[in-house]
């Protein structure tokens, strides 16, 4: 038997139902957080203070205001002439009932220019990782397999490096350029591995924001949909009655004193919340709001000169955000041109950036695509008489047994 | 002549080709030349159908007159706008198999193997197209191709020979002979093709 429809039917009736009546909650509440965030325009060396008191007692993420609370910025005139690079992988990772460890990567790598001399190239670079050391990572005493998390954080390296090597191969003139990636510059999945899984990743990583640092290409990220709730995190502390930056005080979650008088906590508006609810409303199609630096302890520890930076961009109906490192935070000009061609980019795209469409088009392996992959390693290493028995668990898998 | 594309599909019978330059494929009833695996051999062919459209099987293209903004752009202002399209959308073309050549001889039937996938496909020159249409052969693999508008790319062939021959007045005329031959038993066919290719 597959699935039952007819049972799952009447789960997902319940289920539509509840998201209604939750979406007229959040907006009650998103109202209230919006009412404190704007009180609190002014004071934002106040609760930067703040966040740098309670980022490590404070149970939730955090972000550190850079520019005034209510900055909107309109879009900034796009330059007449200009190129972007893109990447952005998928990957294939044999699972282990299989009969040969090994895991495919495929980077769809893209560079557009616009303007004069219009042109365009687009590719993708597959790789085969099936060494002990591609496989596992080891500091001598210990060896980590390099699957689900930590693959995602090769890919996502792998994409960065690639998109260096594309900035040598096409940025070569003095055009206003960019470079662009997919999801989030803090390398999240990292966060909890164990320090030499850290350093392994993070030194490539680091070494590819350097060089394009090195080069003057802005560096810059797109999340459609950003579910993050950093600025939340900032609210709540404008709501926390333990904050008291002039006692240097921060927030501690563990002794909150509401809970301790049996109130529910005055922060608790925020749950559920964010960024994009808070600051969605008064930004007009094209406008960015505020910059901010992101609180995450990977990106205070790790991210030094490149700490990453973001802020917030309506594009339709949708707010996305735009994440920077802090070399291109830190120059005005720069953030403009940013803020230009990533709008152009999804004006151009629909929605999305094209670039970023272009780059996945590229970088996907479809259904077809994965059955030869998978052939031609079963076929390969029958031919080279190398024993790949599949598991029993896999053969069983394989049909349905009458 | 430089090659303009390369063959992507090959079967005895017929062939496609995918052209270098986007938008950039003979014109119908053209006569086209593919490289073989023997130096001596090349095939001809006689381009039935041009289309353009996504490299991505199943992908089709999605309108671009107006833009996110609101601004409207115009034919090639939009491959202007979006470079990428030239990366992404391709340019095929099929040729019907009409004869080949080896070594320097012209046979007006089929090869021996038909041009392999991804070798190169040329233009003809008016000269090499006069010396192909010194028999009148082919037109009966035209006519009686399955599948194609097998009428109009004869009548369209006829008057590219017409013009690539200094004879080209007296090429009709000799061409209108061998075609009632041809369809003897079918006047309609017939006079519908004759004028098409009417002086």
């Amino acid at each position: 038997m597959g699935l039952d429809l007819t049972a799952l039917s009447r789960q997902v009736r319940q289920m539509s139902g509840a998201a209604v009546g939750g979406a007229a909650d959040v907006a009650a509440r998103a109202a209230r957080a919006r009412a404190r965030f704007v009180a609190a325009a002014g004071e934002e060396a106040t609760w930067a203070r703040a966040v740098e008191l309670s980022r490590e007692t404070a149970s939730w993420l955090l972000a550190r205001p850079v520019e005034p609370l209510t900055t909107v910025r309109d879009l900034p005139a796009l330059p007449p002439a200009y190129a972007i690079v893109a990447t952005d992988g998928s990957q294939i990772e044999l699972d282990r009932h299989g009969g040969v460890a090994c895991y495919l990567i495929n980077i769809g790598r893209v560079f557009i220019r616009y303007g004069h001399r219009p042109s365009a190239r687009l590719d993708s670079r597959p790789t085969l990782y099936y060494r002990d050391e591609d496989l596992y990572l080891s500091d001598g005493a210990r060896r980590v397999p390099i699957e689900g998390n930590y693959l995602s954080a090769r890919r996502d390296v792998d994409e960065g490096v690639a998109l260096a090597a594309l900035a040598d191969e096409y940025l070569t003139d003095d055009l206003p350029a960019l470079a662009l990636q997919d999801g989030t510059l803090v390398r999240w999945a990292l966060a909890g591995a164990e320090r030499f899984v850290q350093d392994h990743f993070m030194e490539r990583y680091l070494a590819y924001l350097e060089r394009m640092r090195a080069r003057g290409i802005s560096v810059a990220s797109y999340i459609s949909r950003p579910r993050s709730p950093e600025v939340v995190g900032t609210i709540r502390l404008m709501l926390c009655p333990d904050v008291d930056v002039a006692a240097g005080r921060g927030a501690r979650c563990s002794e909150c004193s509401d809970v301790r008088a049996g109130r529910e906590p005055s922060c608790s508006v925020c749950q559920g919340l964010v960024d994009a609810d808070v600051l969605g409303e008064q930004l007009a199609e094209g406008q960015r709001g505020p910059l901010f630096a992101s609180m995450s302890r990977i990106n205070l520890e790790r991210y030094g000169p490149h700490l990453i930076h973001f802020f917030h961009m309506r594009v339709g109906r949708e707010l996305c955000r735009v994440e920077l490192p802090r070399w291109v935070a830190d120059d005005a000009s720069r953030v403009d041109q940013v803020h230009a061609l990533v709008y152009d980019q999804c004006a151009r795209g629909g929605g999305y950036p094209v670039a970023l469409a272009r780059a996945h088009e590229q970088a996907i392996v479809r259904g077809a695509d994965r059955r030869a992959f998978l052939q031609m390693v079963e076929g390969s290493m029958a031919r080279a008489e190398a024993s790949a028995p599949v598991s029993a668990k896999r053969a069983s898998k394989e049909f349905r047994r009458g | 002549m430089q090659r303009i594309a390369e063959v992507i599909e090959s079967s005895t019978t017929r062939f496609t080709a995918g052209a270098y330059e986007l938008l950039e494929a003979p014109p119908f009833g053209a006569l086209v030349r593919a490289a073989t695996r023997s130096e001596g051999l090349v095939v001809y062919g006689l381009v039935y159908e041009i289309r353009t459209g996504s490299k991505e099987p199943g992908g089709r293209a999605v309108v671009r007159g107006r833009t996110y903004s609101g601004r409207e752009l115009y034919d090639e202002e939009i491959y202007a706008e979006n470079p990428d399209l030239a990366e992404v959308l391709q340019t095929e073309f099929s040729a019907l198999t009409v004869g080949f050549a080896e070594e320097g001889r012209i046979y007006q039937y089929l090869p021996p193997h038909p041009p392999p996938v991804h070798y190169s496909v040329y233009p003809c020159t008016p000269d090499e197209l006069a010396r192909f249409s010194a028999s009148c052969d082919f037109f009966r693999a035209v006519l009686f191709a399955a599948q194609i508008p097998s009428d109009e790319l004869l009548a369209a062939a006829i008057r590219a020979v017409a013009r690539a021959r200094p004879d080209g007045r007296e090429y009709l005329v000799q061409a209108g002979r061998e075609l009632a031959g041809l369809l003897k038993d079918d006047y309609d066919r017939l006079s519908a093709l004759v004028r098409r290719i009417r002086p």
